[in-house]
């Protein structure tokens, strides 16, 4: 009687293994994260899925961020890729436009996902076509970096919360000494030219503007002016740094970093930067001053599936892992951001510093906007608008004139 | 035309000297020929009255003028050098022309100068071509163009004959002769063929380890020379030289004895070297007077004019000539005439003449 | 037939050394010489999984579109200034390396000034972004001389920028020419300056009669090589200016690339790629020419 059992349980335990085997799945992770985190983060936390799903492997593709833009694309066009795709939103348009991304719909619909489609940062999730095509990795506000030694040595004591007292402490700070400088534009034409979108935009929203009308541009109306007049008369005034046309976001970041401009908006994430580069930077963040609309750029790492993926469900079991509560609140400390799932807040903000701090407040009081995902054509964009500021700061053409370039020029690369 | 007085020239390249104070005086029209074996240092000499190597020590007088600061365009200079130095660009008429028309003399004046000079020299049909396209002797000529156009004080000429082959040499040789009975000039010329020098000049200056073994005319360096080097460098086939001691009767070599009135002042016993040109040792038949030897041919060398007969006497080898329709063959043992009265004796240590 | 075959195995085997070398060229070389002459051909390709024929439309677009133009423009004005900047700087170095110094002090020298050409492009333009910033060490001393009242932008200041541009491109690329000259001077024999300084020459006069006109098959084979790279240089433009600003350094290559990589207009791109092709094909039929004359 015991050699029947025991049989039947070593037949059951080879058709078992064999039946697994036959069901190993690869799936191809393509991304930049592990190109930021060096620490192999994440190759540890594909070790860490894979021992959980023994059936399904994880091949981790790392690239530089500007490389993933084009190999997806040059990927799919010789009919091979990734099946899960690390995305940024501004390439959404053109890729929904090659018919690169799969809709995920029917996939946030399940009810055994490991985590709530609300609870989710909303604004990957927003609709295009009647579709949903992505999932947020993490999130980071747009924030403003505060020199505060150069704000109290200006006669100043909290950073500035509204336009005119912004305009008032750069002016200042800018009169302080020869190499000093208030603020700066990085309008270098130099790839991905992206400085309109780090620092313009996220003025732009909190004035209460926005550069879409849906799906179509909308560079040129009244609040986009009213925010170039406002950057034309800080430059006017002294408060920005010069050479804004050989400016790039590198340089920017670094003359900030080494206390030689009173304020830097760019991406929270920094924060790291900053504060390990230099320590001794009385360093503080703050929310974006705003004209009225406290509102604020939002950005993020985001999680697609390629429509051309064969393995799509191990794909999304693969995103499952990514977004659950748990995971998601390591991948934001990892990466210094905030979790794309919102419940891992508590987790993520539970001992967090001062600056993660501020982000978790502006995170949880202001509107988020993010317009790039339905932006045609968006990195080609971003050379126009840069152009075009470039021409305005050098004195060539008024804030009208360089909106409604933009729009014309805007409209003619989409056609 | 101009005098030359060369002083006391000194050279020193770091620490090495290559000059040991050269004293040549040459008057005006001379030609005057410097001729000694490879690093003797009668380039340097040369090239140092040109302007083309700093004076260490001493002066170079040209005309009245001691030119020693002065550049080597201001000398009153023209060269001719030994790979002919003519610009490849350039035409012949240009070639020669240069010079004038640095110094911008008018377009008409130099085309009658290169006309004058083209026709004494028959260059007149190549003016249009480049240097590629003319043979070895007409280059030569070309270069002696350019010198002659500028009308120098002084020409120099650095072994000008060297690339050509034996028969143009010769051609040339004696087409530099004509030129020089004919414009008269001052010239300075280097080589290191004895024979050019003989031929060429109406004085030689030869040199050794950067000092002047001997100056003269040709017929005192070859009939009278200073020096062991001199008399062994002068004249070919060389002149026979050999080892031998002061006996009572005359001079022993290594093999025989020769029975000759000696120098005064030597004395029985000494060491002497024995100086006899080819020319004076002929076969007894041809009817020389002079003390008879016999010894052992060994070859002949047949000149066409004149046949060289190499004996040995014993150990010692010699060299002596006879008519080009000689019987004498090799191995035949034949007897010969040396012409005492022209014999020179040395010493051997100094290598100075014993007279 | 035996003939023939007898005939190749007597003359093939040559052939069959190269062919690895003729394989590999054939596969990295004319594959995708031919894939971008086809994409030229049609409209939206890559991006599109089946791209329709437009047959000649991309080159008729591009020959009306104005900011071809302007980088054709651009590009000749980027190639000719850099190439005779090379020329300039390069010879007047190779005639001071080649003065009568001492061997050691030549050495370090020749060694010194060869640097420019071996760092990389990124390496070049990083560094010359720090020098030329507002901020940086040469509107720094400039402005300590006193000839100029304030720092210049001078990358972001269209007026200035081709100028910028051109100097880093000179400072990059003389060393080649510089080498190039060197050799060729050794081999001027002395004799012939000997000649020309008897004859009355001073320096300038040296140079132009004797030592120009034997450098000048030197002369013209490396200025059509230094013509032909430049007219295609990408990185180093691309790295300082990004095109830019506005797009006044943009040249023919950084259009190609934009049009490719940023604007995803594939086809745009191999249109212009191949107009890049064409007239560099036209110079390189010259130096060819001009090689075998040699011979």
């Amino acid at each position: 009687m015991k050699f029947p059992t025991v049989m039947k349980s070593v037949m059951a335990g080879a058709m078992l293994w064999a039946g697994s085997a036959s069901a190993q799945t690869e799936i191809e992770w393509l991304q930049w994260f592990a190109a930021e985190n060096t620490d192999g983060f994440y190759e540890s936390l594909v070790e860490e899925f894979e021992a959980a799903h023994p059936d399904i492997t994880v091949k981790l593709v790392t690239q530089p961020f500007g490389k993933v833009r084009e190999s997806i694309v040059t990927d799919s066009a010789i009919g091979i890729g990734s099946d899960v795709l690390g995305l940024n939103m501004p390439w959404t348009s053109e890729f929904l436009e090659i018919g690169l991304l799969e809709p995920l719909d029917d996939y946030l619909a399940r009810d055994d996902n490991s985590f709530e489609t609300a609870d989710l940062v909303q604004a990957p999730i927003g609709e295009i076509d009647g579709n949903i095509w992505m999932v947020p990795l993490n999130a980071f506000p747009f924030v403003m970096h505060v020199n505060m030694d150069l704000v109290e040595q200006a006669g100043f004591d909290a950073p500035p919360t509204t336009w005119d007292e912004f305009s008032e402490q750069a002016i200042a700070i800018a009169a302080l000494d020869d190499g000093i400088s208030g603020f700066g534009m990085p309008l270098s034409s130099q790839p991905p030219a992206n400085g309109p979108i780090l620092t313009f935009l996220p003025l732009l929203y909190s004035n209460g503007g926005r550069i879409m009308d849906g799906t179509t541009p909308n560079f040129d109306n009244p609040t986009v002016v009213e925010t170039l007049q406002f950057i034309v008369d800080l430059n006017d005034a002294g408060a920005l740094a010069p050479g804004a046309a050989s400016r790039t976001g590198g340089v920017d970041l670094e003359e900030f970093i080494a206390g030689r401009t009173g304020f830097l908006i760019s991406p929270g994430v920094h924060a790291q930067a900053i504060e390990g580069r230099n320590a001794d930077l009385n360093y503080v963040a703050a929310a974006v001053p705003n004209n009225g609309t406290p509102a604020y750029r939002v950005h993020g790492w985001e999680l697609g599936i390629s429509s051309g993926s064969t393995e799509k469900e191990a794909a999304w079991t693969f995103i499952n892992f990514l977004l659950s509560k748990d995971v998601n609140a390591r991948v934001a400390a990892a990466s210094n951001a905030l979790p794309g799932n919102l419940t891992s807040l508590e987790i993520v903000g539970d001992g967090a510093g001062d600056v993660m701090q501020a982000q978790i407040a502006i995170l949880a009081n202001d509107e988020p906007v993010e317009e790039l995902r339905q932006a045609p054509s968006a990195v080609g964009s971003w050379s126009l608008m840069t152009e075009e500021m470039q021409a305005m700061l050098r004195g060539d053409q008024t804030p009208e004139q360089a909106a409604s370039n933009v729009q014309a020029r805007w409209l003619e690369l989409i056609e | 035309m101009s005098k030359i007085e060369i002083r006391n020239l000194v050279k020193m390249y770091g620490e090495h000297q290559a000059l040991h104070g050269i004293d040549i005086s040459i008057p005006q029209g001379e030609f005057c020929v410097l001729v000694g074996p490879s690093g003797c240092g009668k380039s340097t000499t040369l090239r140092m009255v040109a302007g083309l190597e700093t004076i260490t020590g001493g002066d170079v007088v040209i005309g009245d003028r001691i030119v020693n600061g002065l550049k080597a365009k201001d000398r009153g200079i023209a060269m001719v050098f030994q790979n002919y130095a003519l610009y490849p660009a350039k035409t012949v008429y240009n070639n020669m022309a240069f010079s004038l028309q640095l110094s911008k003399m008018p377009k008409a004046e130099i085309a009658k100068k290169i006309a004058d000079v083209a026709d004494i020299l028959e260059l007149t049909p190549l003016l249009d071509r480049k240097p590629a396209a003319l043979s070895g002797g007409q280059r030569q000529r070309v270069a002696m163009g350019r010198a002659i156009v500028r009308d120098p004080e002084v020409f120099l000429f650095d072994e000008p004959l060297s690339n050509l082959d034996a028969k143009l040499r010769g051609q040339m040789r004696a087409e530099i002769k004509r030129l020089h009975q004919r414009l008269k000039n001052t010239i300075i010329y280097v080589t290191h063929d004895q024979v050019e020098a003989m031929t060429l000049a109406d004085k030689i200056v030869i040199m050794k380890d950067g000092r002047i073994e001997q100056q003269g005319t040709p017929d005192e360096v070859f009939h009278d020379p200073d020096t062991l080097f001199v008399a062994g460098f002068m004249g070919s086939p060389p002149m026979n030289l050999i080892e031998g001691t002061v006996t009572p009767t005359g001079i022993k070599l290594t093999d025989a004895e020769i029975t000759c009135s000696m120098p005064d002042s030597a004395k029985i016993g000494d060491r002497l070297v024995f100086g006899m040109r080819s020319d004076d040792i002929r076969p007894l038949e041809d009817g020389f007077e002079g003390v008879s030897i016999t010894a052992d041919v060994d070859l002949i060398e047949q000149l066409g004019t004149e046949n060289l007969v190499h004996f040995s006497l014993g150990r010692d080898a010699m060299i002596g000539k006879t008519g080009g329709r000689t019987r004498i063959m090799a191995n035949d043992k034949v007897p010969f005439t040396l012409q005492m009265q022209h014999a020179y004796f040395f010493d051997p240590e100094t290598g100075l003449r014993i007279r | 037939m035996s003939r023939v075959i007898n005939g190749f195995k007597a003359h093939g085997t040559p052939y069959f050394f190269l062919l690895p070398c003729l394989v590999i060229l054939g596969a990295l070389l004319s594959v995708p010489l031919y894939k971008v002459v086809e994409y030229s051909l049609y409209d939206n390709v890559i991006v599109e999984r089946n791209p329709t024929f437009v047959g000649l439309q991309n080159y008729s677009n591009l020959l009306t579109d104005s900011a071809f133009w302007s980088a054709t423009a651009n590009t000749l004005i980027f190639t000719i200034g850099s190439v005779v900047g090379h020329i300039i700087v390069g010879t007047g170095l190779a005639l001071l390396v080649n003065a009568d110094i001492h061997p050691r002090a030549q050495t370090i020298f020749r060694s010194l000034l060869i640097l420019p050409w071996i760092f990389t492009a990124v390496v070049v333009a990083l560094n010359w972004q720090l020098l030329l910033n507002p901020f940086g060490v040469i509107n720094y001393g400039l402005t300590q001389i006193g000839l100029i009242d304030a720092p210049i932008d001078w990358l972001g200041d269209p007026a200035f920028a081709m100028w910028a541009l051109l100097m880093i491109s000179t400072w990059r690329g003389y060393p080649f020419i510089m080498v190039s000259f060197l050799s060729g001077l050794q081999s001027i024999p002395q004799e012939l300056y000997e000649a020309a300084e008897i004859d009355g020459a001073g320096f300038f006069a040296k140079f132009w009669h004797v030592t120009v006109p034997q450098l000048k098959p030197v002369i013209y084979g490396v200025a059509l090589l230094d013509l032909i790279w430049t007219f295609q240089l990408f990185p180093l433009v691309w790295l300082t200016t990004g095109g830019g600003p506005g797009r006044s350094t943009e040249v023919l290559s950084t259009m190609t690339f934009r049009q490719g990589f940023v604007d995803f207009e594939f086809s745009q791109a191999a249109t212009t790629a191949v107009s890049i092709l064409i007239i560099s094909a036209a110079f390189t039929i010259l130096y060819l020419r001009n090689e075998k004359q040699k011979i």
